[in-house]
């Protein structure tokens, strides 16, 4: 992301601060993803410390109006305490 | 107004290598030149069901999509947040993604849903990706005079993209290849 676009549509790096947290949860999930999930071992979700400090980093950022406003009337997302996961797309498996 | 088209592609990688390159898709820094229509990608929840093996995540997209000068004027935003949600059950090998757009939704409405599953003719070693898109301009908005034209640009948008997309995946999937021969060469 060039610093070009960041400056034509700011909010669109409302949750840039949380980037390093967010790449050390995406690494861990990647590998969780492929070496323990995909292989049978998925008793237990791992990379929690990971997505709590990113969570929380997301909790102060993400603060785009029309985005959390929205995420909080679909029940996806709430950071006072942790909602139940809703599916807002309707995918079934 | 609705416009909807499908897609399909094999991937000549099994489900495995494939369903973990789409987590890459956004995520690694090395795919944001040629994605770079997607700003943003954050993981919102995820839940993981031990008793069946399936898991669940919302991640939120914002998208960079300008449009003529007339729809940025009307819509006074050149970014666009979407919803991404993804079941991956590890048991019967399938993966669904479904994203719609949140902004915008008073002009338009587009859906996209990708499965990822093993290819019927080569379970093992190759996946099918199914893709079906629809996109719906409101016939009520202040645009409807100029829908058809919008609705048509967005379609070829979306086309750009998804070839992007693929050509995304099938670098992953050969870096990743190579990462597995790499790693059993050396045990």
């Amino acid at each position: 992301m060039g610093i070009m676009r960041e400056k034509k549509s700011p909010s669109s790096s409302a949750t840039s601060p949380c980037a390093h947290l967010r790449t050390a949860y995406h690494n861990c999930f990647n590998r969780w993803y492929a070496e323990k999930f995909l292989k049978g071992e998925w008793n237990k979700q791992e990379c929690v410390s990971e997505w709590e400090k990113y969570r929380e980093c997301l909790s102060q950022h993400l603060d785009d109006k029309h985005l959390s406003r929205f995420l909080e009337a679909e029940g996806i997302i709430d950071f006072t305490n942790q909602a139940e996961y809703k599916n807002p797309t309707g995918v079934s498996n | 107004m609705v416009r909807a088209y499908s897609q399909e592609h094999t991937y000549k990688h099994p489900w495995e290598r494939v369903t973990a390159a789409s987590w890459r898709k956004f995520a690694d820094p090395e795919n944001k030149r040629t994605l770079s229509h997607i700003l943003e990608v954050d993981t919102l929840n995820h839940k993981l069901d031990p008793s069946s093996g399936k898991l669940y995540t919302t991640r939120a997209i914002t998208i960079h999509a300008p449009g003529p000068w007339f729809v940025r004027k009307i819509i006074g935003q050149d970014i666009c947040h979407c919803v991404e949600s993804t079941v991956v059950n590890a048991q019967s090998r399938s993966m669904q993604l479904a994203t719609r757009n949140i902004s915008l939704q008073k002009f338009i409405e587009v859906e996209e849903k990708i499965r990822y599953e093993p290819h019927p003719a080569n379970p093992i070693d190759w996946t099918i990706c199914k893709q079906e898109t629809s996109i719906r301009i409101k016939p009520l908005s202040t645009l409807a005079s100029m829908a058809e034209k919008i609705e048509q640009r967005c379609v070829d948008r979306f086309q750009q993209n998804s070839a992007k997309g693929r050509e995304v995946m099938e670098r992953i999937c050969k870096y990743l290849e190579a990462e597995s021969r790499g790693i059993s060469l050396r045990s």
